[in-house]
């Protein structure tokens, strides 16, 4: 279990633990945009910039995106020295120079003293951050159907060749994990679309709820869900076992699975 | 020892303290949370109602389907427990769940599920008339 100091606090953290963990373990506040605890480091925003030397290095420490940072024994970080604090406002300013109009951003900047970007503000301004984290989610689901697209400045996520990608199974966990609610969604009449796919949703049996898309019940079958607890929505699925309680609490035997069926 | 939470369906007067309980104590800030717990079959309320809440299943259908390890077995308690900074709410253990005990809180956009407490199961506390039972050894005599 290593060591390290966090801004003159001394912290032990499991193995394997990065250097954004052990500063939040240590009190330190770290701004993230990419990061999420269920998903792949990427280290694509350096927003958690921090400044890392080790005993016996000599001259200036090095800086490093924290969240993919492994944290080493006797790891000295810094988590708000002037270097720090300057390098990652220049990443907000960029930031809001990419996205003025976004509420995240903007706030972004006000916590780091900006009021307007330095840069030339993009001309088409979008909401998008590049944080990744709608990618790696889809990735997270093995199901890979959104990517980021383009290089520069017009890089951006996207379905393949920008068409209604196949391999979605219109979950929507993209557009849950987006931290400014770029991904637009929709849900009527019995259909969801996202990324300009129409999917067609599954309606409960007991209500007529649509409940989810066949390909997500496809998805959950693939990974051991049974097709009879696909077919109910959670509330109908809530009143079948209540129905079962009360059949038990009058004496009746009830099989489980044939109650559940 | 894992808690044991026990339901003698036919002692609920249906008044509903359970979720009220749950409510408040998984609260975040002032608002009260989507309970873990429902109170169905409640024709008029009050009147007799079935408390359904998660039965901790010994292999449990939403962690078995979880993409993202956001579901784990607390060992100290034995209840199923979501890390919500882990999920990235694709809803499949609420799918997954055959008895509907996982939930989407739409209003916070989260997935919502009984976490026993962390040992001390308010849904009992707040029973008035024992139909809620919780017990950390294992041994429930029904008193
Ligand atoms: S919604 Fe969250 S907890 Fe449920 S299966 Fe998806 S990642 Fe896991
Ligand atoms: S949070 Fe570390 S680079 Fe984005």
């Amino acid at each position: 279990m290593p060591t390290l100091r966090v801004d003159g606090v001394r912290v032990t953290v499991p193995a394997g633990a990065t250097v954004l963990a052990a500063a939040r373990a240590a009190g330190a506040e770290i701004p993230t945009l990419c990061h999420h605890e269920g998903l792949e480091p990427w280290g694509g925003c350096r927003l958690c910039l921090v400044e890392i030397s080790k005993p016996g290095w000599t001259g200036e420490g090095k800086i490093v995106t924290s969240c993919n940072y492994p944290a080493e024994d006797g790891l000295v970080v810094r988590t708000s020295g002037e270097r720090v604090v300057a390098t990652r406002r220049v990443v907000v300013d960029l930031l809001l120079a990419r996205c003025p109009g976004t509420p995240l951003v903007q706030r972004l900047a006000r916590e780091h003293g900006i009021e307007e970007a330095s840069y030339e503000v993009n001309p088409e301004p979008t909401d998008c951050v590049l944080c990744g984290l709608c990618t790696r989610a889809c990735d997270r689901m093995g199901v890979s159907a959104i990517a980021s697209v383009s290089r520069g400045a017009s890089r951006a996520i996207a379905p393949p060749f920008n068409q209604p990608p196949p391999d979605c199974i219109g979950c929507l966990a993209c557009a849950e994990v987006c931290p400014t609610g770029h991904i637009a969604w929709s849900e009527a009449d019995g259909r969801r679309t996202i990324w300009g796919r129409v999917f067609e949703m599954q309606r409960c049996e007991g209500c007529g709820r649509p409940h989810l898309t066949a390909a997500q019940a496809g998805w959950a079958r693939a990974r051991g869900a049974a097709e009879q607890d696909l077919r109910l929505c959670d509330a109908c699925k809530r009143e079948q076992l209540a129905r079962t309680l009360r059949a038990v609490s009058r004496g009746e035997t009830v099989a489980a699975q044939a109650a559940a069926s | 020892m894992a808690i044991v939470l026990r339901v003698v369906t036919e002692r609920c007067n249906g008044c509903g303290n359970c979720e009220m309980a749950c409510a408040f104590v998984h609260a975040q800030g002032t608002r009260p949370a989507q309970p873990r717990i429902q109170v169905l079959g409640r024709h008029a309320s009050p009147g007799p109602g079935t408390p359904v809440l998660c039965l901790q299943c010994d292999e449990p259908a939403c962690l078995e389907v979880c993409p993202s390890q956001a579901l784990s077995r607390d060992e100290t308690t034995g209840a199923i427990r979501l890390n919500e900074a882990r999920c990235i709410r694709c809803r499949s253990c609420v799918a997954a769940c055959p008895f509907g005990n996982v939930a989407w809180d739409a209003a916070r956009h989260v997935v919502v599920k009984c976490d026993l407490c962390g040992g001390d199961p308010q849904c009992a506390r707040f029973c008035p008339t024992g139909a809620l039972l919780s017990s950390r050894t294992g041994i429930l005599t029904c008193p």
